[in-house]
């Protein structure tokens, strides 16, 4: 075991060089947000590139202008919005879908859990025109209905609830049916208090998903209302006065709530983004 | 009986909801797709509709347009798909051999992951740019700027390395679950029969981590195959369609020229595809589980 520990050393170190070299972007995007544009070309043929200046009463100017000349923290807003929506809409329809997938003999049951893992295959860019043309028929373009009803339920989603599920105790389900509980109520006091994991984890990816969409809200809003935050970003950086500083200040804003996310519930995205390689077989 | 049929209003009860959405926008968009590929239906003028038969998908391979957009697509593959299968298993296996720090590395190349494409379309646009951060790097160690993502040779490349850098986090968590599920004791057998650390990558970490590394091979092959989001942003498209994809021509057919029925027959050909692919990933890990069973 002794011989060991110098190799790993070495291979510390070496991790420790390559993440730097892979954060790159990231540390450079995070430092030149509170730079002026004649600051970030000064700086960029030195390591201070990746120094943020030092702390004085313009450090957050790229912040304030995009803050106080665009509608950028009412894009951020709506999109939070959207995400609560469609996070506690998503946990009902597809927990209660993914109960009955698991718990009740409902003629066909198998089958659909057969299709339900067959969706799951589809690109959603291949019906992304159809659904696009149907929301349009329906007069919901530049509505949050329109932007929010095709986007609730999601067969990844109902397969890993299944799949969660389908280890509950029956006896439980029984003592429920004999009491008279009402089933609905059943499954929120007790299923889903049981499942706190499975619930986190669809709601953390929930969120990434909905705050990281692109193709979908793209098409549904065009009015600047209702724009997402990624949207919002795309109508500010192709403004030319928008300066490069500026673009930064975003594009870490952006950021920032999914960093958040990410360090708050690290642990159900690894373990939700393991379950999609583990669920193979 | 009773049961039976309580089981089955209740079944219907909870799985309804989930059953309209999915009708409405899955079932339906699935089969309005396939009907409409045998059609030219034209969606400014949806009156002037005519069944055409095959005609849309005869007309695909002829398409220049569509042409340039598959080969530009499997360049990406090409390039995308070793590159971050390979990073992926590779950086899996030094940080699981890293004894400090370990949560640190896996946070680190974790990042890009949770990143939204467009945020990072736009950070590596301002990268790329001629007087930008890594054309000034480039210089320092005495190589001339180069134009990235504005020429048509280097701009595929260029959004392929973005992506690839984006990505491989996401696989090596993928590979890290894989290797933490290794029985140690397999390990301890071969360091009792002195087996080298090579033997014990090959005969050991390989074999168990294979039916992974083909899962890891097709999941990023279908997501390559998807590339839409980036050169939209970066390129769109181009410069002269170097970096159109065979996605973003679905898109653009459907929802900039309306040409439903075109585009449409473009979908099905692209769902077959991944369905394809799907099935040689399921034939190859079902082929490596029945082997292991039989072994035991």
């Amino acid at each position: 075991m002794r011989k060991n520990s110098i190799p790993r050393v070495i291979l510390t170190v070496i991790l420790f060089v390559m993440s730097l070299f892979f954060l790159f972007p990231v540390i450079w995007m995070l430092a030149n947000s509170f730079k002026t544009d004649a600051a970030i070309t000064a700086d960029m043929n030195s390591l201070r590139a990746f120094v943020p200046p030092a702390l004085n009463g313009s450090f957050f100017e790229n912040y304030v202008t995009v803050i106080k000349n665009t509608d950028f923290i009412r894009y951020m807003l709506n999109t939070l919005f959207y995400a609560a929506i469609l996070i506690v809409a998503g946990v009902i329809v597809n927990g209660l879908a993914g109960y009955a997938l698991a718990k009740i003999k409902f003629p066909f049951r198998e089958r659909w859990v057969l299709i339900i893992m067959m969706l799951m295959i589809v690109p959603s860019e291949t019906i992304i025109t159809i659904n696009f043309l149907f929301v349009a028929k329906m007069g919901l373009l530049n509505t949050i209905f329109g932007y929010i009803l095709p986007m609730i339920v999601n067969p990844f989603n109902i397969f890993l609830f299944r799949q969660v599920f389908v280890s509950l105790p029956d006896d439980v389900w029984e003592a429920a049916q004999l009491d008279f509980c009402n089933p609905v109520k059943y499954f929120f006091t007790m299923v889903l208090p049981m499942s706190k994991t499975v619930v986190a984890t669809v709601s953390v990816f929930t969120f990434l998903g909905v705050w990281n969409d692109y193709l979908w809200p793209s098409l549904v809003f065009t009015s600047s209302d209702l724009l997402t935050a990624q949207i919002g970003l795309n109508s500010i950086t192709s403004n030319d006065n928008t300066t490069m500083g500026q673009t930064l200040a975003v594009i870490t804003m952006i950021t920032i709530p999914v960093i958040i996310i990410y360090a708050l519930f690290s642990k159900q995205i690894v373990e939700g983004v393991v379950s999609t390689g583990s669920k193979e077989g | 009986m009773k049961s039976n049929k309580i089981n089955s209003i209740m079944g219907m009860a909870f799985f309804g909801p989930a059953l309209v959405l999915l009708t409405l926008f899955l079932f339906l968009p699935m089969l309005l797709t396939v009907i409409f590929s045998f059609t030219d239906f034209f969606a400014l003028n949806p009156d002037l509709t005519h069944f055409v038969g095959l005609k849309n998908y005869s007309d695909i391979f002829k398409d220049e347009l569509f042409t340039t957009a598959f080969w530009n697509t499997v360049k990406f593959v090409l390039i995308i798909v070793p590159a971050q299968t390979l990073g992926a298993l590779g950086l899996a296996l030094l940080i699981n051999k890293a004894t400090v720090c370990k949560k640190y590395f896996k946070v680190a190349f974790f990042i890009p992951v949770v990143m939204s494409l467009a945020v990072v379309s736009n950070l590596w646009m301002q990268i790329y740019s001629p007087e930008g951060i890594l054309n000034t790097m480039l210089a320092q160690i005495g190589i001339e700027a180069q134009p990235f993502i504005y020429s048509a040779e280097q701009a595929l490349p260029s959004i392929a390395i973005m992506s690839v850098w984006q990505g491989v986090g996401y696989q090596m968590i993928i590979f890290l679950g894989g290797l933490q599920a290794i029985n140690p004791a397999l390990y301890e057998a071969a360091e009792m029969d002195h087996a080298s650390a090579w033997q014990q990558f090959k005969d050991i970490t390989l074999p168990e981590l294979k039916p992974l590394c083909v899962f890891v091979f097709i999941t990023v092959t279908i997501g390559a195959f998807r590339m839409i989001v980036q050169p939209m942003v970066m390129t769109g498209g181009g410069p002269s369609h170097s970096t159109y994809t065979l996605v973003y021509d679905i898109y653009e057919t459907g929802t900039v020229n309306w040409e439903i029925g075109l585009a449409s027959a473009m979908a099905v050909i692209f769902v077959i595809f991944v369905i394809i692919l799907t099935i040689i990933q399921s034939v190859l890990t079902k082929d490596k589980e029945a082997k292991s069973n039989a072994k035991k």
